[in-house]
């Protein structure tokens, strides 16, 4: 199962490509290739237990952006 | 190795990471994703000095696959002239996910492995364990390809000197530190001379850090008689809230950096004579 909130988009009003990304309606945006690993509960990910987004979305909470590692 | 080895001229290698499993193109639209994308990077930062290739697998969506990579090692083999191919074998895949990297057909000249696990976020760890070290170590050896053992902190140079004792590597040993956030090794000149001191005799040194350091520890790096890697793997702005445009021009900046200081970069003949890279077996399909 993927995370309900998940999408795949080719723009968000301000980006723009030629292909579809995975995109979090609960963040309002998309997602980088590293984290889109839970939203689609690959490998050992569960997005209910390891999204803090999908939890603060579920609890009616603002979705605080995350910020993105570096590597 | 040494202070001395740059000062007598000893060449560096340079090695570009183009792509990366963390940023995507939402991140830098310049991040090249796909296959022929990569490519063209490569082949230009080739072109521009670069030996070494480090690459990783993308799928459509500019979502990680290291099933990727044998599109991608195609697309770099029929544009480049003469360029390392170094796969990823690391990131938060599964064993059987990241393995991919050295299986591919021809397998590559050279692989990282990663002597152990890091954070990221606040669910992510990637999974290097003992276990599954050696097991590519020893399937990187059968198949003679050269491991750049990932050294993420200082406590993973304690692993480089385990797996020696295993006698799964052979010298030199080619160690590449990183220097970053989370649990990579902090970034300063201090740690960077530290983790020099402590690597295993017969070994070859790289650097790489992060963001605002990969140009000043790459730099120290070269003058510690090591080798470098840049690249938007590592990177995405050249200066703050500049962000990059191509792997070129972080070769470039380098290049000329390393240019001033009067080192001349390896070509990738020399590389593999100075790294010990050589003898890939061929895969047998079928």
């Amino acid at each position: 199962m993927t995370c309900p909130y998940l999408e795949y988009r080719d723009d968000d009003g301000e980006l723009e490509f030629d292909h579809e990304r995975p995109f979090c309606r609960a963040q309002e945006s998309f997602v980088s290739p590293m984290r889109a690993d839970i939203c689609n509960d690959r490998y050992d990910f569960d997005h209910r237990d390891h999204c803090e987004v999908f939890r603060n979305a579920e609890d009616g909470e603002a979705a605080t952006p995350l910020a993105e590692g570096q590597d | 190795m040494t202070y001395e080895e740059y000062l007598d001229g000893r060449k560096v290698v340079l090695t570009v990471a183009p792509t990366g499993g963390v940023h995507g193109k939402d991140a830098n639209p310049n991040v090249p994703e796909q296959p022929e994308e990569i490519a063209a990077e490569v082949r230009t930062c080739e072109e521009r000095g670069a030996a070494i290739a480090h690459l990783h697998g993308r799928d459509e969506h500019g979502e990680n696959s290291a099933r990727r990579l044998q599109a991608v090692n195609d697309a770099v083999r029929d544009r480049c002239e003469d360029i390392v191919v170094q796969n990823t074998t690391g990131g938060q895949a599964t064993y059987e996910e990241r393995v991919q990297g050295i299986r591919t057909d021809p397998y590559p000249e050279m692989a990282s492995l990663d002597m152990g696990p890091f954070n990221r976020e606040q669910h992510i760890i990637t999974e290097h364990n003992r276990h599954n070290i050696e097991s590519l170590a020893e399937e990187m050896r059968e198949k003679g390809i050269k491991p750049e053992l990932e050294c993420f902190n200082n406590g993973h140079l304690n692993e480089v000197h385990r797996l020696i004792e295993t006698g799964l590597l052979e010298e030199p040993y080619y160690v590449n530190i990183i220097f970053g956030h989370g649990t990579f090794t902090m970034p300063s000149p201090e740690n960077v001379l530290n983790m020099i001191r402590n690597l295993p005799e017969g070994a070859e040194f790289n650097l790489l850090a992060v963001g605002r350091h990969q140009l000043p520890l790459t730099t120290l790096s070269a003058i510690m008689g090591g080798h470098v890697r840049v690249g938007m793997e590592d990177n995405l702005y050249l200066e703050r809230g500049v962000p990059v445009e191509s792997n070129a021009q972080l070769v470039d900046r380098t290049a000329n950096v390393l240019e001033g200081l009067g080192c001349e970069l390896a070509t990738p003949a020399e590389a593999r004579e100075m790294l010990g890279i050589g003898g890939t077996k061929r895969a047998i399909s079928g």
